[in-house]
């Protein structure tokens, strides 16, 4: 791999700042294109095989796969009576992590929290600074949206629609399935459009027994679509095809790259290219401005390990931090020319902020399974996706917008069932018979986009490197709440008519924050007193500006928003490439 | 040793911290005596500087002993496999409390070992280590039957013993590979799945 140095002297083509999802897929369009990229990371760049260890056994672990004791990841609990910051009160680990950060196998790529400190309402922020960030250990969830989602304010007059359709985005949906590859089965449903899918995974037998029922009722579950390779890319020699050995089960990521990752996805062969450059712990500060043109300039940084600044210059620059990142450098951006932060001549960059609602969900028991010879079930990167189906036809009467559940079922490699009351032999005997048997689904939910939710500068708390934290003034409202209470009936009811046991069924809410799929604090729009951006993610008022990760949703849809995202990107890059070329940036 | 009407841990409680200071001589483990329950719920200051030296066991030989037979009535060998005295849970549980830097969770355990034994020789007037296996189910069954009594130390430290049991049990050899017979963490040809009676075009 051609590894080319910083060189502080030239003028890149474009600044990508940020190296997940969205700044990989810049970085593989853009030198794809022929321009000459420069990406930044924060973090490092991480041996994540040996992070990773996927098949690694949980006795041949030093804590059998939990967190090393001087480590703690927050609780939900902690999550619920604590207020950010999160750091103080928990001095005597040495490190602190974010829920996610609960085993051995992602200590490394979640941030430490005491270093990245935040403010405001709670809200379980989990970040990866590393190289490929969250897409080393994302959920592989690879769904796309529809017109359902895009021009949802036409069905039922919230919010606002975005400013394409699906017909905009077909073409590069296909384009990242079949760059990345995603397995799954056809449905034909008009407002969960198929991909291109590789060979797709199969049901287990509960699966197939609620599929089977929730048919009567009109209702689809479909194998998991999962951002995966499952027959292998010919242009890719980063990456194996899946071969199904069940870690994706538990926390961490895969250490074959079966399932997408930014670096062997999209950096490395962008790297091959010799037109692209990386830098690693570069934390991003500013982004800079010619106050003669108002155009970007480039970016200020500061390294990570030395604190030393440097400074870089771009024709073109390309936020793709994260969401809630890529709002707080537009809001620590400021200058003369653009007192409120750049890009934010609406005011509205950090609102809008919305995503998923988690909780609800239920657990249940196929009774023909219990006692039966073990069978392997988790040998595939996903169980089931049940899809949307509020406010699809007919309008539900408490709340707008849907819910879908993601679930699975069968043996895993720990069992289910161990947190029954007892002991002693028929305890063990309990879970032996019944580990095969159980299945369970929890909702994902519609956020909806709403001004009020936002994300700002704290005035006086900073993070390790002196940059001020982000605020959050973030709450559900009614419509989740009521969405959410739907959610916990229609698991029940579902698991009921399919027969089985019900053993649990949540009705807790998760903290805000829990799905990981924060969007909008940028938002696309036509009218540039309500947008920040326009339909190539490119901001309306500095035109050399790119924002293009899950900040630019315009609303959060149920769907998981990664492949969206790529898509998005996709298409917004090309547009920059043939507009640099065209010398209309 | 299943009864329908769990013992009233707190009227008994009563009896055996009562007791306690008399049969604590029979008693094999070397704790210091300590007869009121306030006390009980604070770890003595020289426990405290003993913690320091992180390297040094955290179990006596004797409680080691004790925890071995605790952890073995929460999952017992069977027919089928071996169970936590087998799978060495004892030592797994042992790292984790010499490793921790949860002082509580510490307390809880050296307090709980105090704590059962005293139940133990109320019960049945020997030491847990020397019980039989049935007097042994009756001691845990009394803690089974009041889980939700968490205001107990002795109610806290058995849902720890638990916890931490069943993580030690079903992550090692015996647990994952006798007593499940997991199949997967390997290279997989193809998913086999239940036959999708209604298959799709792909």
């Amino acid at each position: 791999m051609a590894e080319p140095q910083l060189d502080l002297k030239k003028t890149y083509d474009a600044v990508v700042i940020g190296s997940g999802a969205a700044g990989g897929m810049a970085a593989h369009v853009l030198t794809s294109r022929g321009l000459q990229v420069l990406m930044l990371e924060a973090g490092k760049k991480l041996p994540i095989e040996e992070e990773l260890r996927s098949m690694q056994w949980p006795y041949d672990n030093a804590y059998r796969g939990a967190l090393p004791p001087d480590r703690h990841s927050l609780t939900l609990n902690e999550y619920t009576i604590r207020n950010p910051p999160y750091g103080p009160g928990f001095e005597k680990s040495k490190h602190l992590h974010s829920y996610v950060g609960s085993t051995d196998y992602v200590k490394n790529i979640v941030v430490d929290e005491r270093e990245n400190p935040f403010t405001g309402t709670n809200y379980a922020w989990v970040r990866a600074r590393c190289l490929g960030g969250k897409t080393n250990i994302w959920g592989r969830l690879a769904l796309r949206l529809s017109d359902y989602d895009f021009k949802a304010k036409n069905r039922d007059g919230y919010g606002e629609n975005w400013p394409i359709s699906y017909s905009d985005l077909a073409p590069y949906y296909d384009k990242v399935d079949l760059y990345l590859g995603i397995t799954g089965v056809k449905e034909n449903l008009p407002y969960l459009p198929d991909s291109i899918f590789q060979r797709p995974t199969k049901l287990n037998c509960a699966e197939v027994t609620l599929k089977e029922s929730l048919g009567k009722m009109g209702r689809v579950l479909t194998q998991y679509r999962a951002g995966v390779t499952s027959d292998g890319l010919k242009h890719n020699q980063y990456r194996s095809r899946c071969f199904g050995r069940g870690a994706c089960e538990r926390k961490g990521g895969c250490d074959i790259h079966a399932a997408f990752d930014s670096p062997t996805g999209l950096i490395y062969p962008a790297m091959d290219t010799g037109k692209l450059t990386l830098r690693t712990n570069a934390v991003v500060r500013e982004i800079t401005v010619d106050q003669q043109t108002g155009k970007a300039s480039g970016v200020q940084f500061v390294d990570s390990e030395t604190m030393k600044d440097y400074a870089v210059r771009a024709k073109v620059v390309i936020v793709a931090a994260s969401t809630l990142e890529s709002a707080r450098l537009l809001l620590l951006s400021k200058s003369r020319l653009y007192p409120n932060g750049l890009a934010n001549s609406s005011g509205h960059v950090g609102h809008n902020f919305c995503e998923h609602i988690m909780g609800p969900g239920v657990v249940g028991q196929a009774k023909d399974l219990v006692g039966k010879p073990p069978t392997l079930d988790d040998g595939r990167p996903g169980g089931f996706y049940l899809t949307r189906f509020r406010n699809l036809t007919e309008k539900h009467p408490k709340f707008i917008r849907g819910y879908g559940f993601e679930g699975g079922s069968g043996s895993r490699m720990f069992p289910e069932g161990t947190d029954k009351p007892g002991f002693g032999a028929a305890f063990k005997e309990e879970v032996r018979k019944n580990q095969g048997a159980y299945i369970s689904m929890g909702a994902f939910g519609e956020v909806l986009a709403r001004y009020e939710n936002y994300v700002d500068l704290d005035p006086a708390v900073k993070d390790k490197w002196g940059v001020p934290a982000l605020r959050f003034h973030y709450k559900f409202g009614d419509n989740e709440h009521r969405m959410a209470e739907d959610m916990r009936e229609t698991a029940q009811e579902m698991f009921e008519a399919a027969g089985f046991n019900i053993v649990h069924v949540s009705t807790h809410v998760l903290t805000e924050g829990w799905s990981i799929h924060e969007m909008g604090t940028a938002r696309m729009g036509s009218d540039p007193k309500t947008s920040v951006l326009n339909q190539f993610e490119q901001s309306h008022d500095v035109k050399n500006l790119f924002v293009v990760d899950g900040s630019a949703f315009v609303n959060a849809s149920c769907q998981n928003p990664t492949w969206t995202i790529m898509a998005l990107c996709w298409r917004s890059c090309d547009y920059l490439a043939d507009e640099l070329g065209k010398g209309n940036l | 040793m299943s009864t329908k009407d769990p013992v009233n841990l707190k009227q008994d409680r009563r009896q055996w911290l009562k007791t306690s200071a008399t049969v604590i001589g029979a008693s094999l483990l070397p704790l210091p005596a300590i007869s009121s329950e306030v006390a009980a719920q604070t770890a003595p200051a020289q426990d405290k500087s003993r913690e320091a030296k992180t390297a040094s066991p955290f179990f006596t030989p004797t409680q080691h002993k004790m925890v071995e037979e605790l952890s073995e009535t929460i999952i017992p060998a069977d027919s089928h496999s071996g169970g936590a005295k087998a799978a060495k849970v004892a030592d797994y549980i042992e790292q984790v409390l010499r490793e921790t830097v949860d002082d509580d969770q510490k307390s809880t355990w050296r307090e709980g070992l105090r704590l059962v034994d005293l139940m133990s020789q109320h019960y049945s007037g020997k030491s847990f280590v020397d019980c039989s296996s049935e007097e042994r189910i009756a001691v845990l069954t009394v803690l089974s039957g009041n889980e939700h009594l968490t205001d107990l130390p002795e109610v806290r430290f058995f849902r720890d013993l638990k916890r931490l049991t069943v993580r030690g049990y079903y992550t090692s050899k015996i647990g994952i590979h006798d007593e499940l017979e997991y199949k997967g963490n390997r290279m997989l040809a193809q998913y086999v799945g239940c036959d999708d009676p209604t298959p799709k075009s792909s």
